[in-house]
């Protein structure tokens, strides 16, 4: 099932259902609509779920908090950083909140943001996600996961690991 | 400046050749790519500038190939082969000098090697170089040097060198603000500065004297650094070789190492470094300005046969192949393995 969304076309070729989430459209039956934050993709599988966040930036040292020039420099790219990382995690929230009241969070639900950044970048961005999403069984008084995995990916990774699911850049 | 270097059959290679860049060049690719024999063959080329020592020797003595039979630092083939390194070296910023070292592998003495090239006019141009190897060797100081030259001893020549450098009298005259501000740098980094007693370092600092035996192996780094800018081994025009910079020094204190050797850079140092740390690339891909001369290599094994290659460029983006991060993303490909299983393959 291909599909568009933000300037990049997925094929899920197995997939149930392949929707993108924040519709605008109106007259779709996947139309949104609510003023909650929305990841761009769904894709439904058998027994699984997989949301699609995606985040392309050109100057990608923007976010990179880790090193800098000075300390104010490191104080702005913190708070890129820290900007992107909360903007990931409170889109994947409000999705599951949407999807929630759906009753459509019964199966695991996998979380994938495609950036691109370099691979050890995507790693500390994956990190600090798994840790704040959170994943898995993160309260002992949860009985319930919100999210069974998240990557960070950037796009010859997604390629990589996700043949099923082929991805390419589109349009300018 | 140093230009470029070639190789013909010698240790690692089979046939290569790098260009240098005028400033920084950062040498990555996985072990038994030749990063560390690319160093020491610049190296060697350069401190015999100094040492007036024969460039076969000098080679001889940093490789130190068993038995010290030069003819082994030919690369094996089974059969009879020659090989070859060529360093090439503007002067004066217009003539180029180029020396060569020619050998077989059945070369078992020095003097029997061929050094070729313009080595007078090599000799005569003057350069400084320090060579910074992985393992620190000043704690071990006191008496190394008189044991290397008294015995035979089984230490590549780098290590007493870097020892003779360090300490090297401080150069007539007060040091220019320049290299002041990098002093102070590095003494905020450590929390003193280095002194040297009965041919023992210390790191001097309000707390007191603390010997270098005592101090954490990467401040040892530091000091040493410190040691070289202060007595004017690095000045405008000299060479500096650092073999993995990031070993023992936490990846915090990796920032202020690569803003010293930016800053080096632009004072006229001409930098090579090996590395395997994801964090030093990075830190001079984010402190570098566009103004200062950086080139990544990145040696790695392709073709048929399995030969060391390089692929060399200005932007740390660039970088192909990249071993380093290619590691993070081997990383990331076993979580999503772990954590998905099939899903999507």
């Amino acid at each position: 099932m291909i599909i568009q969304a933000d300037g990049y076309q997925f094929d899920f070729t197995d997939a149930v259902d392949v929707f993108v989430f924040d519709e605008k459209d109106k007259s779709k039956p996947t139309y949104h609509g609510l003023p909650m934050k929305g990841v761009d993709i769904v894709a439904v599988f058998e027994r699984q779920y997989v949301f699609v966040e995606i985040k392309d930036y050109d100057d990608i040292c923007l976010y990179d908090e880790s090193k800098n020039a000075c300390e104010e420099e490191r104080k702005r790219k913190h708070d890129h950083f820290k900007w992107l990382k909360n903007y990931l995690k409170y889109k994947f929230r409000d999705t599951f909140l949407f999807r929630y009241a759906e009753q459509k969070t019964e199966f695991p639900i996998h979380y994938i943001c495609l950036l691109s950044f370099d691979n050890a970048l995507n790693a500390i961005m994956n990190k600090n996600l798994v840790i704040e999403l959170p994943v898995g069984l993160a309260s002992c008084r949860w009985k319930q996961e919100i999210a069974t995995s998240c990557h960070v990916v950037n796009l010859e990774k997604w390629n990589q690991n996700f043949p099923g699911w082929p991805a390419i850049k589109i349009g300018g | 400046m140093l230009e470029k270097i070639k190789f013909e059959r010698f240790t690692a290679f089979e046939k290569l050749e790098v260009l240098f860049s005028p400033g920084i060049n950062i040498f990555i690719g996985e072990n038994g790519t030749g990063k560390t024999h690319i160093l020491k063959s610049i190296y060697a080329a350069c401190d015999i500038v100094k040492s007036k020592e024969n460039f076969a020797n000098k080679i001889n003595n940093i490789f130190y190939p068993s038995e010290k039979q030069i003819g082994r630092l030919v690369k094996r083939s089974g059969v009879s082969s020659k090989g070859f390194v060529e360093i090439s070296r503007k002067i004066d910023g217009e003539r180029r000098a180029t020396l060569r070292l020619s050998l077989s592998n059945h070369t078992t003495k020095v003097d029997k090697a061929i050094v070729t090239g313009a080595t007078k006019y090599w000799r005569e141009a003057p350069i400084d170089a320090a060579y910074i190897p992985v393992k620190d060797m000043m704690a071990n100081a006191p008496g190394f040097r008189s044991l290397y030259d008294e015995r035979e001893i089984h230490f590549e020549e780098i290590y007493v060198d870097i020892i003779r450098k360090a300490f090297l009298p401080l150069l007539k005259g007060p040091p220019d603000r320049s290299r002041r501000q990098l002093l102070e740098t590095l003494q905020e980094a450590m929390d003193g500065k280095v002194v040297i007693k009965n041919e023992e370092f210390f790191l001097r600092s309000k707390g007191g004297e603390l010997e270098f035996t005592l101090l954490a192996e990467g401040f040892r780094k530091l000091g040493l650094l410190w040691l070289l800018i202060q007595n004017g081994t690095l000045l405008n025009g000299s060479a500096l070789f650092w073999d993995e910079p990031e070993t023992n020094l936490n990846p915090k204190l990796m920032k202020t190492i690569v803003g010293i050797l930016l800053e080096l850079q632009r004072q006229g140092v001409q930098i090579f470094i090996a590395t395997h740390d994801y964090i030093v690339l990075k830190e001079f891909d984010l402190q570098s300005l566009k103004t200062d001369n950086i080139l990544f290599h990145s040696l790695y094994r392709g073709g048929k046969s399995g030969d060391v290659l390089v692929s060399t460029t200005e932007n740390y983006l660039n970088i192909n192949p990249n071993v380093i991060d290619d590691t993070f993303g081997n990383i990331v490909d076993r979580e999503i393995e772990k954590a998905m299983g099939g899903l999507g393959k």
